[in-house]
């Protein structure tokens, strides 16, 4: 058989057949064909297992293309038809033979495979189906359906979550817009009229005069249609969508109580309206809810304020009294931004983010000593004294500002050793709200500062914690260093015993030895005196 | 059913069909009154043998024979499983059997002849599966000829472990009546088994040579109408 020239062509075999070696013979195989390699026949060896492979695969190599059948393959090879089929499916299993050349009985595999592939994908467990309603949902259920179904089961122990139904999810949207003329039957179109008990008219049917059995022309109110009424809601007060924050900042997600508590909107309106506010997002992720907000939106917008404060404060004078008016101007500015609304928006957020930072801050700063969160503060007040020059007048006109920070920390950091808790802190923290307004610092500076130095309050944490951790690991190193010196000591007592011991082994030994060698004078004495021939005496000796 | 191979070679094996499958062929050709009945399929021996006669009842009903028939394919079918057991529990042959089957038959109007070689140790082996893959590789399309075929090698491979048996018996005969002087060669425990040491030794290749391989190929032919008459007017002159 020639397989040199074989060796130069190029033929796809599956990458799961990488085994596959002209020269060899693989585990594969010999799994595959444990008769042959056990040595105990004569049809079935090694040799003649590996002319069938290589003949049946250069057979089928002669014509790629082409699928090789069985039949065709044993009228040139001697040997059992059965273990010949075995050989052949073996190598088209493995893709040595037939690679890619489809045949109906590959079609038919296929389709095989495929059904078996469609089986198991029914028996596993179809988790995308189920729909639940999770807290994080977009839609909860609405919880009294839920109630009324489990206690009509009755008293099944086992509470199942429960499922969405397409007409719980769109149920809403589908009875708005299925207003139906109750005598007619058509669709309402714009505008529908209705009586006190929900009976529905088209206006093609009221003034056509047709109002049905019951009802005369007065039990019908004129009504716009839900799509109508729908565009009119989604009309939102200032007000409101102020409610709507604040229930949504309360109750969560859980819209049912956001929309009670707006009242004047449902349900989905509150949701839309969320998520078409710039920052609704930020405020549906929980997590987020405090630093992304603080980060996203507090610091840029309070820089751009600071910047545009402080251009506007470049030109003037650096007077006391021109200060003040300073502060009056900066104030005006932020009224005039807020005339546009998406910075009103911003401002909304900056003062709600204002305050849970001082709550951060104040928080952080309790965890180190009141001194390091002045220190944290003064760096701070100054770093933003260096950044531009308004600050610094400001902070330069009401000096004592950082040292307010200084005393208020101070204090709520030492209520606060005094185990009184995150309330105390709060009421703190509020302190400082209600403070700082008098002092007149613009908040957006407030908050700056407050940012910093509860960074600088963190990083102490982290010096004074990375300290403790140095400490405990130098700690724990010396605590090996004693172990292993204990460990050596031990040890050497031990070489001591051991020592001692053999010295008196030795000692022993040696005690023996004398004895042996005067025992043997003895005898020899002994010998040389019963007069023994010295030839006896020498032998005697010399055994 | 499967015997370790390892002690296939050395110990003998007991008489069976050397399939995986242990089925008898049984054929039938039954002539009352004028009216010819001849049919060939397997049948389980391990089966109980009031099968027999239900088989035989319903076999009638379906062909519309008439009532004479029951008994005839009962008795038929009873004596030819009666024969199978009575070589059962005995000696078949010891060491490697590799057989040549040739198959030369006609189904309705397709003509089949090959031949190939057949392990007997192989109890994996399995008559219908080979049918079925020669009839798809030599894309044939009537049904009756898988069948047929799986059965021609069955009745051959039956034929050949009732020889096996009986030789078995005679060489242990002769083994008892002088003992140990003459060696019986294993391959010589069927008149029809292959040289094994000539076909598979190491100085011989199991690829034939090109020319053998006609000789080997199987044939299948599609005969006529008129062939067919023709053909099966010769086989009933034969009969007669």
């Amino acid at each position: 058989m020639d397989n040199s020239d074989s060796e130069l062509e190029l033929y796809t075999i599956p990458s799961t057949s990488r085994w596959f070696v002209w020269d060899e013979i693989h585990e594969t195989e010999r799994i595959a064909f444990k008769e042959f390699f056990d040595g105990n026949s004569i049809s079935r060896t090694p040799k003649i297992y590996k002319e069938y492979r290589d003949f049946i695969i250069n057979k089928y190599r002669e014509e790629p293309s082409r699928r090789l059948t069985f039949t065709e393959v044993r009228k040139s090879l001697v040997g059992d038809v059965t273990f010949l089929h075995k050989a052949f499916l073996f190598l088209e299993k493995w893709g040595l033979i037939n690679y890619g050349t489809p045949s109906s009985l590959d079609a038919e595999k296929e389709e095989e495979e495929e059904e078996q592939c469609k089986v198991r994908l029914e028996e596993g467990a179809p988790n995308g189906i189920r729909v639940a309603a999770t807290p994080n949902s977009l839609k909860p259920m609405s919880v009294p359906h839920n109630t009324k179904s489990g206690g009509n089961v009755g008293g099944a122990s086992l509470k199942l979550p429960p499922l969405a139904s397409y007409s719980d999810v769109y149920g809403d949207l589908i009875r708005q817009k299925e207003l139906n003329c109750g005598l007619c039957g058509d669709k309402c179109g714009s505008e529908h009229y209705q009586t006190q008990d929900n009976f529905i008219i088209c206006t093609n049917c009221f003034k056509s005069g047709n109002y049905g059995e019951k009802w005369t022309a007065e039990d019908f109110v004129l009504s716009e249609s839900s799509e109508n009424s729908v565009k009119h809601d989604a009309v939102w007060t200032e007000g409101e969508t102020l409610l709507l924050l604040e229930s949504v900042l309360k109750h969560g997600d859980d819209w049912e109580l956001v929309a009670q508590s707006v009242q004047t909107k449902n349900k989905l309106d509150c949701i839309s309206k969320l998520i078409e506010l710039p920052f609704g997002e930020l405020m549906l992720g929980p997590a987020h809810r405090i630093i992304s907000s603080n980060s996203a939106n507090g610091i840029p917008n309070t820089n751009k304020q600071v910047q545009s404060s402080s251009s506007d404060n470049q030109e003037t004078s650096k007077t006391k009294d021109q200060a003040s008016e300073l502060t009056n101007e900066s104030q005006q500015n932020g009224d005039a931004m807020n005339e546009t609304p998406s910075k009103r928006q911003c401002v909304a957020t900056l003062s709600d983010s204002s305050s849970s930072l001082m709550n951060q801050v104040g928080l952080i700063s309790t965890v180190v000593d009141p001194h390091i969160t002045a220190a944290a503060a003064d760096a701070a007040v100054s770093a933003l004294c260096d950044e531009n020059l308004c600050p610094r007048e400001i902070f330069d006109v009401e000096d004592d500002y950082a040292s307010h920070m200084n005393s208020l920390n101070s204090c709520y950091s030492a209520r606060a050793l005094e185990g009184e808790g995150l309330e105390v802190e709060r009421s703190s923290v509020s302190d400082i709200d209600d403070r700082c307004p008098k002092v007149g610092i613009p908040l957006t500076l407030r908050v700056r500062a407050a940012t910093a130095t509860a960074l600088g309050a963190a990083a102490a944490r982290a010096k004074l914690l990375a300290d403790q951790e140095d400490r405990e690991i130098e700690h724990l190193v010396a605590t090996i260093i004693e172990a292993q010196i204990e460990k050596l000591q031990h040890k050497v007592k031990h070489f001591d015993d051991l020592e001692l011991l053999m010295e008196k082994e030795h000692d022993e030994i040696e005690n023996l030895k004398d004895s042996i060698l005067t025992e043997r004078l003895d005898v020899l004495r002994r010998t040389f005196r019963s007069g023994i021939t010295r030839w006896k005496d020498y032998s005697y000796v010399k055994s | 059913m499967k015997t370790p191979i390892s002690g296939l070679y050395k110990n003998p094996v007991k008489f069976r069909m050397p399939t995986a499958e242990n089925l008898v062929p049984i054929r039938l050709d039954i002539e009352i009154e004028g009216q010819r009945y001849k049919d060939a399929f397997t049948w389980n021996p391990s089966d109980p043998d009031s099968e027999v006669v239900v088989f035989a009842k319903r076999t009638v009903k379906d062909l519309k024979l008439p009532p004479a028939f029951v008994t005839q394919i009962a008795q038929s079918i009873q004596s030819q499983l009666v024969e199978f057991r009575s070589y059962e529990g005995q000696d078949m042959y010891a060491g490697e059997k590799i057989v040549p089957i040739k198959l030369d038959l006609r189904v309705n109007h397709t003509l089949v002849k090959d031949q190939f070689l057949w392990d007997l140790n192989n109890f994996e082996s399995d008559p219908e599966e080979f049918a079925k893959i020669f009839c798809k590789d030599m894309d044939i399309e009537d049904p009756e000829v898988g069948p047929a075929i799986a059965f021609a090698i069955r009745e051959q491979l039956y034929e050949i472990a009732i020889q096996s048996v009986v030789s078995a018996r005679e060489s242990r005969m002769s083994k008892k009546g002088r003992r140990g002087a003459e060696y019986t060669p294993i391959s010589k425990g069927g008149a029809v088994a292959v040289d094994l040491v000539k076909l598979f030794g190491p100085k011989s290749s199991v690829v034939r040579k090109r020319k053998e391989w006609d000789v080997y190929e199987p044939i299948v032919d599609l005969l006529s109408n008129e062939e067919v008459d023709a053909l099966e007017a010769k086989e009933e002159r034969n009969f007669r």
